[in-house]
């Protein structure tokens, strides 16, 4: 009997959606089909519009487009990793010219998209999708590493007790660049520093951040980087706690001063703005080269530290001597 | 040595804090007869409540306070739904979780502009000190120097288990989830008493997650949460529903993340990858169950619905 | 004559509570300046609107049907099987396997992915069945400790067997695909594939499992009564873990279709995807039944894929559809509208007789 009141239920549930479905139906038919010369459409991946990192940043860019270049907008969040194909597929049906594809993540869903919809042109952030570049596609990505790097000399010339730390989001190739280009950094500045390595396995948890940063800093660093998304949040949670000019965090992707002000050395900041700006507005200006990979580093101004940074005018000027090397290729940043 | 003690000692008084609490809402709730799987949406109401409430006025404790009426208030839809109209309490939890992750981010974006998380909370909860005790080696800057929310999460355990144990009422709630009918017969109000046990395991909840939103962290997103709730429900059977074993329980694990995490730090990852490290606090939670503690008994009338007069 | 009247008092409830749970979204939505009509024109629109949107909500459908009848199965024993997430976890980790490290001919290659998808899942539940016919451990622990274990695993694995220390593996080899192109022409190019079909067996296998055998006879009786199931010979250990391994396999063999069907390769992940908690609301808002399963995971799946394009066209944030779903639960769960109604008419009777 009960399952019975149950199943009842249920049939009603499906026959009152199938119901609206023919009310309400086609009425919003094309409404969502871009206005305007040109349109670009974004897909997050699941870390939503507003992540405070690359999602934010990227988004940044196209709505900067949309101001300067009067180009039509439309952002789209993705809930899970498997909402990448239809999302990307929504903007294409909508004909939308440039369609960007936010994140590592999106290397197998913008080929599949991009093979059936030839006409559009679809952007990607942070992946070269393996060298196989399809001839509508333009996959932008970062020299993270050396933006990590001068983070590197800044916190290799800024710590007193020869011990920094890196705290990784999870162990994979996309975080191991900043690792990679951090350790050089310490090391070419600062011979005697030593750097100890973690990684959260995980890019949200703020209470595994904070309790790395303190094993950390009570094993002897005094200043941590993280490329760790929300698990740095954490960092700058255990930073505020201890002493301010003797323990330094330094945040990445945006400038992260705001979660510690008197504690943040600097942020390397990844300008994924400037590149979705820069990549609009060649493809509004049809100049766009599409099958092709743009790689944004310090040279570009496509990463680099903030502006708005702690660190000391003799530091700050051995990092620019730093910066004017790697810009000549003088010094060669290791990625792995 | 002595550092490497006070990390460990000090990330498992992190990690373990809303665990406690959490698992001490879910004590009283099941110790009545009522399944709470909706911990996890009870602390993320908590968390954000909390945490808008802090920014806004500039008091945690005000902030706390408001996350404890936020997670009653949940509660008690659940108590509505599952004591009074009998649903499947189980269901109604899964709800309360839907409700909370959908509300709770939804909230967030309306009042700061689409934003995915809340400004920072400046005036969080800071550690307190206790007078002397403080100077002890190790516990001192540990335990005792530590955030006000876990000195209400220790203090609650005793306070629960003098409750559960030493009251009339706590003897009545023990009754209800045991033998209701019994203790209809007995004069004892199972709706009344039902009640009161969800209520409170929403307000427990909600300080547990106020912990993670305003003293540990310091703002409330989407993943601020991210399944403490399901880990609570575990420490709560783990610990066999009783205050102690939830405080060893909670304990037990958070002592086994510090380990994985400061292992990471002395270096373990030559040897074992970080993601490996990273399973040891669930294998250990699953080895110390298989090998130590065994069966565990729930509550006699867990889950079963109750219809006055009906045997 | 009462019966029929019952049956028409709780299609009518069930509707309000579908109304009262759409209208509790239309305030959210109101409350935060939004305009309602557009955003569930927007959602209705998109669930059954074109070919291609159709076939997208089929395809997310498809993952809850599994997740749904595995924990049903388990719960049909008096196990609650929260670790769905995890097996799932584990069937894709398997399928991935031997999409990528065998070769074999097409057709005979997904058969094996999927069956070994399928064996995977149920191993890994058998853990916490052991562990609770052997040991008594509580199922519900073991199950969540599970989870997060499978989920590292699979990073790990990810990184270091599947691929060369990358985010995520190749595509599988196209002969493991169950992906067809007469199910995706269809639909338009949407991502339907076999998994679907296999979905609607699996309901079927489970309904004829619980109610057709002695088998699903003995594992219902364990799951209602089980020291009499004991005492009228049956073991209950032994129907513990077989629940337990069947429901693991069904999770696993979601977990091999998602992968062998939606996505084609594995990434690392963060955080577990959801899908078996979807799942147990799913079971549970289906009374446990492969018929409710498949009915509530229509729900389910459409407000879920509508819930995209609402946010697309309507610009409405997707998490309204969050709270739409968990009071729609509520009411249902609760038969709230009915309640009421049996309270006013007993309190009415109770007055008359008063006076």
């Amino acid at each position: 009997m009960q399952m019975k009141r149950w199943l009842g239920s249920l049939v009603a549930v499906s026959l009152v959606a199938t119901l609206a479905v023919g009310c309400g139906g086609n009425k919003d038919k094309d409404k969502g089909t871009a206005k305007g010369d040109f349109s670009v459409g974004l897909v997050t991946d699941t870390g939503g519009l507003n992540d405070e990192s690359f999602n934010q940043s990227a988004n940044m860019g196209v709505q900067k487009a949309k101001n300067d270049l009067k180009v039509d907008v439309k952002a789209q969040e993705s809930k899970k990793d498997e909402d990448y194909v239809p999302n990307l597929t929504r903007f294409a049906k909508d004909k939308r010219n440039l369609i960007w594809g936010i994140g590592f993540k999106f290397d197998k869903a913008i080929p599949e998209v991009a093979e059936k919809f030839k006409d559009s042109k679809f952007a990607i952030v942070d992946s070269n999708l393996g060298g196989k570049i399809p001839s509508n596609v333009v996959a932008v990505t970062f020299k993270d590493e050396e933006g990590s790097f001068l983070a590197g000399v800044a916190a290799g010339l800024t710590t007193k007790s020869n011990q920094v730390g890196f705290i990784g989001g999870m162990s994979s190739p996309t975080i191991k660049k900043f690792e990679a280009g951090f350790t050089a950094g310490v090391k070419q500045a600062n011979p005697k520093a030593t750097v100890k390595v973690v990684y959260a396995e995980s890019f949200s948890d703020a209470t595994k951040g904070r309790s790395l940063a303190k094993s950390l800093y009570d094993g002897g660093a005094d200043v941590v980087y993280h490329a760790a998304g929300g698990v740095g949040k954490g960092l700058f949670d255990e930073v505020k706690s201890r002493q301010a000019g003797k323990y330094w965090a330094i945040g990445v992707d945006m400038d992260q001063s705001r979660l510690a002000p008197e504690h943040t050395l600097t942020s390397m900041v990844k300008r994924v703005d400037v590149a979705t700006f820069e990549i609009t507005k060649q493809a509004k200006e049809g100049t766009l080269k599409l099958g092709t990979e743009v790689n944004f580093g310090l040279k570009d101004d496509g990463v680099g530290l903030s502006k708005n940074s702690k660190i000391s005018p003799e530091v700050m000027k051995q990092v620019e001597e730093f910066k004017q090397k790697i810009i000549k290729g003088e010094i060669t940043v290791p990625s792995k | 040595m002595l550092s490497t003690m006070t990390s460990l000692l000090e990330t498992t008084i992190l990690y373990s804090t809303p665990l406690i609490l959490a698992a001490l809402g879910g004590l009283f709730s099941e110790r009545s007869g009522v399944i709470n799987i909706g911990l996890e949406g009870l602390m993320t109401i908590g968390a954000f409540t909390s945490a808008v409430v802090s920014i806004n006025t500039g008091s945690p404790w005000i902030g706390l306070l408001a996350g404890i009426v936020a997670g009653i208030l949940l509660a008690l839809i659940h108590a509505i739904a599952t004591v009074t109209f009998n649903a499947d309490q189980t269901v109604s939890g899964v709800a309360i979780n839907f409700l909370a992750a959908g509300l709770t981010v939804y909230l967030v974006k309306a009042l700061y502009d689409g934003a995915g998380q809340t400004p920072v909370v400046d005036s969080k909860f800071t550690e307190w000190a206790i007078p002397v005790l403080k100077d002890i080696p190790v516990l001192g800057d540990t335990l005792f120097n530590t955030s006000p929310i876990t000195y209400i999460a220790l203090i609650l355990v005793f306070v629960s288990y003098f409750v559960l144990y030493r009251t009339p009422f706590g003897m009545r709630l023990r009754a209800v989830g045991e033998h209701p009918h019994a203790a209809e017969t007995a004069g004892v109000s199972v709706v009344k008493m039902r009640y009161i046990a969800v209520l409170i395991s929403g307000a427990f909840a909600a300080v547990g997650g106020a912990a993670l939103s305003t003293s540990i962290g310091s703002e409330f997103s989407a993943t601020t949460v991210a399944g403490q709730g399901f880990i609570a429900i575990a420490a709560l059977i783990f610990g066999k529903w009783k205050p102690f074993g939830v405080l060893g329980a909670a304990a037990f694990f958070g002592f086994s993340v510090a380990l994985s995490l400061t292992g990471q730090v002395w270096g373990l990852t030559k040897y074992v990858p970080s993601e490996i490290l990273t399973m040891l606090p669930y294998l250990l939670t699953i080895l110390a169950l298989a090998g130590f503690v065994g069966r565990a008994n729930a509550p006699a009338a867990i889950g079963k619905l109750y219809e006055k007069g009906s045997r | 004559m009462i019966g029929k009247l019952n049956r028409n008092s709780t299609l009518i409830s069930s509707l309000i509570s579908i109304v009262l749970g759409m209208l509790v979204g239309a305030i959210a939505m109101l409350l935060s300046g939004y305009d309602p009509i557009a955003a569930y024109g927007a959602l209705f629109g998109s669930i059954f609107g074109s070919a291609s949107d159709m076939g997208e909500t089929l395809r997310t459908i498809t993952p809850l049907i599994f997740a749904g009848l595995s924990v049903a199965l388990a719960f049909r024993t008096g196990l609650f099987n929260i670790g769905v997430e995890g097996q799932l976890v584990i069937g894709g980790l398997a399928a991935a396997f031997v999409g990528l490290k065998l070769d074999l001919p097409p057709v005979l290659h997904a058969i094996v992915a999927l069956v070994v998808g399928t064996l995977a899942g149920a191993i890994w539940a058998l853990i916490p069945g052991l562990l609770k016919a052997i040991r008594g451990v509580h199922e519900v622990i073991v199950c969540i400790m599970m989870n997060w274990i499978a989920l590292f695993l699979s990073n790990y694995m990810v990184g270091k067997v599947l691929s060369n220390n990358s985010d995520s593996t190749e595509k599988i080899h196209p002969s493991a695909s169950i992906r067809v192109d007469f199910l995706t022409d269809l639909f338009d190019g949407a991502r339907v594939h076999l998994g679907l079909i296999l979905a609607i067996l699996a309901a079927i296998f489970v309904y004829v499992l619980l109610f057709k055998t002695k088998l699903g006879y003995e594992l219902r009786a364990v799951g209602l009564n089980p020291s009499a199931s004991e005492y009228a010979g049956m073991s209950v250990k032994r129907n513990i873990i077989i629940s337990m391994m069947i429901s693991g396999g069904i999770a696993g063999l979601a977990g091999a279709v998602e992968l062998l069907g939606t996505n084609e390769y594995l990434s690392i992940n963060a955080s577990l995807p959801g899908t078996g908690f979807d799942g147990i609301a799913v079971a549970l808002l289906g009374a446990n039944t492969p018929m409710g399963v498949v009915l509530s995971s229509m729900l389910f799946g459409g407000l879920f894929n509508g819930g995209n394009n609402m946010q697309y066209v309507a610009g409405v944030p997707f998490e309204v559809i969050r709270i739409v779903f968990a009071t729609i639960i509520l009411f249902v769960a609760a038969n709230i509208v009915k309640q009421v109604g049996n309270r006013k008419s007993r309190k009415k009777k109770g007055e008359n007789a008063g006076a």
